[in-house]
């Protein structure tokens, strides 16, 4: 029985994971020469409500991805504005650990193979076709290509390219699975009505920062440093409604975090700005190459879906990750994808879905985030463990907690335990 | 495999975008094609939107007409001349790529007098152009009453003169057989140039219809070609002879040509086996090239519609589906 799986981002390789365990033949397939994407430049875990998720899924039986991310940390355990008991994984280790820890499993990863489209019969897909028209046949689909860029979307829903890491002119543009297939696609909403969202950070050359902070960087793991005031007037000011919202944030502040480049936790900032910073005069962006001008445009094509992770609309295609709803972060991309690849095994052999209860982070942030998204309000939010709105629910609900044994014995109490590891066939 | 994949010809070059996405019909990109999101299935390798954006939502400036000498003219047979013409030196390497062709008339008459013909050959040193063309009505027998000296107005350059193009550019040190009939002798040669440059053993069946000899040996010994004529076809379907050289080589070639009418290309096509890489000329009528005036649309079911003076597609999809009424 074979799970085709379309991206190879956190989400995909989550779901390629537990589809593994469950019995299933899994092929992977991704558009460019890397696994991983958007977590090649990301690197923040287990903060705030992350650390329950986290473990939460450890004792569901799918905690492979966060023991990876755990033993490639550059700084465990620190605070930063806003978020407690971070860990800092390193950018530039993760990709080779876990494209090694899954081909381990016998999960064949396709690299450079762009999925453009589907043959579909009634409401099953059959298969998939690559941009050169090669067809593969499979049973059933998980659909993890994200929902940022590509290039065109960026252009009309933000600062046009800025060349980052997924890489649309070299491998080509992802194509939405979903809309493929004659599904209607969702988009999250700004504020001021326009759709889609910036990505939230950039990354920069640490040897192009100075020493004094490089060394803070790699001792502390954060850095934060002022934004001179003129910007912050002027700013205000001068730009228009885009770039005000980029850096409101942090407005006062710029804040870098060690994940082996320096991570900008702001959505983009002109260079010419950022080298008025003392210790950033001979700064260069890393990631995206552009981060002065721009950042990828997110959350243009969620798919509609149910609790258990299916698409409305089609039997046997899942979603995972920002394409199965407006989530923020790896932690939110493995726990949904983890969920995503079981029960698209489960579907494949008729047995009734797993959906987790929403006495668990997880089941809870899954069908809140759903549950939002027929609200205009609610498609202006964004759903992650880790703050903003849904970590305050967390907090609200008591489903917040870092007492690990806590989480085990919930989780044990609901007969869940080691679930997303079992056998199915 | 039965997915049929959409080029455009012109997308990435110094014509693209072109007037197409200014009214929102671009060939490829969903956001010029007046959607709202990217569904970039036809990726060529440039975003076209981009391209679009930074020419101030304009389309790039087009292809231009020049006036060019000719330096020389035969008269092979009754109705088949050839004219070679002096033309600017970039005009000419840019038409030095198989499935390049021009839009021809005399400088005495008016735009609708355009003919599209395939360059058979190209000088980049002398800078010339070589073009054969069969006397048939109006355009060619206009273009007939130019002599040695005279101007030929010539605009391109073009480039969808050949249909499965990757095939011919992907087949590599092997064996490459090239069916022809009639004039499409001319529009072959680049192609047979190309496959004998990547390496290719050349096996060429002419059928030289009603013309009296081959005119292009030349070009043949030049290519280490190995000639079969033959008899093509027998009240409008193939002849035994023809069918028994599809049937020994096409299965271990790399590549098969077609170049003649489009019966012969249909009838061909209906015979050779779904595992053989085909190209073929691209026979659709065209007058402006640029996706325009109509004249190259054809329909297909399913209200589809291909502009064929631009948009490249394997050779089987020509005729799957076409739509007669």
């Amino acid at each position: 029985m074979k799970v085709i799986i379309i991206g190879a981002g956190w989400a995909g390789c989550a779901a390629a994971i537990t589809a593994k365990k469950a019995g299933a033949e899994v092929e992977i397939f991704e558009k460019t020469d890397m696994i991983l994407g958007l977590g090649n430049v990301g690197g923040i875990m287990r903060n705030n409500g992350r650390f329950t998720a986290s473990e939460e899924i450890i004792a569901l039986g799918a905690g492979d991805l966060i023991n990876i991310t755990d033993e490639n940390s550059r700084h465990k355990n620190i605070d930063f504005p806003g978020h407690k008991h971070a860990w800092l994984y390193d950018v530039n280790k993760i990709e080779a650990a876990v494209l090694n820890y899954i081909k381990n499993m016998n999960i064949k990863v396709h690299l450079t193979s762009r999925v453009i489209d589907i043959k579909k019969s009634n409401h099953r897909i059959e298969g998939i076709y690559l941009s050169d028209g090669t067809y593969i046949e499979g049973n059933v689909f998980i659909e993890t290509t994200g929902s940022t860029g590509p290039m065109g979307n960026c252009l009309r829903y933000g600062n046009g390219c800025s060349m980052c890491i997924l890489r649309c002119p070299s491998f080509g543009p992802r194509v939405s699975i979903s809309s493929r297939a004659g599904v209607d696609d969702l988009q999250g909403e700004r504020e001021d009505g326009g759709l889609g969202a910036f990505s939230g950070s950039c990354k920069l050359a640490k040897e192009s920062l100075s020493n004094e902070i490089v060394e803070n960087l790699d001792k502390n793991g954060v850095v934060i440093l002022k934004v001179p005031p003129e910007d912050i007037n002027l700013d205000k000011l001068k730009l228009k409604v885009c770039q005000q919202y980029a850096l409101r944030e942090f407005a006062e502040n710029v804040i870098l975090l060690d994940t082996g480049h320096a991570k900008l936790m702001t959505t983009f900032y002109p260079l010419e700005k950022l080298r008025k910073i003392p210790g950033l005069e001979n700064v260069k962006y890393i990631d995206p190459y552009s981060g002065g001008k721009g950042n990828s445009i997110r959350y243009l094509s969620v798919a509609p879906r149910t609790d258990d992770m299916r698409v409305k609309g089609i039997d046997n295609l899942f979603c995972a990750g920002e394409k199965g709803g407006l989530f923020v972060g790896h932690t939110e991309a493995i726990v949904t994808g983890s969920l995503a690849g079981h029960n698209a095994v489960r579907s494949a052999l008729a047995i009734p879905p797993l959906i987790l209860p929403r006495n668990t982070a997880i089941g809870d942030i899954i069908e809140y985030a759903n549950f939002m998204m027929i609200s205009q309000e609610g498609r202006r939010k964004r759903y992650t463990f880790a703050g903003a709105e849904y970590f305050k629910r967390m907090q609200e609900l008591g489903l917040y907690t870092i007492d690990v044994n806590e989480i085990k014995r919930k989780i044990e109490k609901l007969n869940l335990t080691n679930i997303l590891s079992e056998k199915l066939l | 495999m039965d997915y049929e994949i959409k080029d455009c010809i012109d997308a990435g070059t110094e014509y693209c975008p072109c007037n197409l996405a200014e009214t929102g019909d671009c060939i490829l990109c969903s956001q010029l094609q007046g959607k709202e999101f990217c569904d970039c299935t036809n990726w060529k390798g440039v975003c076209i939107y981009q391209e679009y954006a930074w020419n101030g939502e304009k389309p790039n400036a087009q292809r231009k007409i020049s006036l060019s000498k000719i330096i020389k003219k035969e008269n092979l047979d009754k109705d088949l001349i050839t004219f070679t013409i002096l033309a600017k030196h970039k005009l000419v390497q840019e038409l030095s790529v198989p499935g390049s062709f021009i839009f021809v008339r005399n400088p005495s008459t008016n735009a609708y007098f355009d003919a599209p013909i395939s360059i058979m050959d190209t000088d980049v040193v002398e800078n010339t152009l070589t073009i054969a063309v069969e006397l048939k009505g109006i355009k060619t027998k206009k273009l007939d009453e130019l002599n040695e000296n005279d101007d030929l107005l010539v605009r391109g350059p073009y480039w969808n003169g050949v249909l499965g193009i990757k095939n011919v550019n992907s087949s590599k040190n092997g064996t490459s057989l090239i069916l022809t009939r009639g004039i499409g002798m001319a529009p072959m040669i680049p192609v047979m140039k190309k496959l004998y440059a990547s390496g290719n053993k050349i096996i060429v069946a002419i059928d030289k219809s009603d013309f009296k000899d081959i005119f292009i040996k030349d070009y043949l010994s030049m290519c280490n070609a190995a000639l079969i004529e033959c008899n093509s076809m027998v009240n409008g379907e193939l002849s035994t002879e023809i069918k028994e050289i599809i049937n020994k080589y096409s299965e271990v070639s790399n590549i098969v040509f077609c170049s003649g009418p489009d019966i012969f290309i249909r009838n061909i096509l209906d015979v050779i086996s779904d595992d053989v890489n085909v190209a073929c000329c691209n026979n659709a009528k065209m007058c402006c090239g640029e996706g325009v005036c109509g004249t190259c649309s054809t329909r297909y079911k399913g209200h589809v519609v291909k502009k064929l003076c631009k948009m490249q597609i394997d050779p089987r999809y020509i005729f799957k589906g076409r739509r007669l009424i």
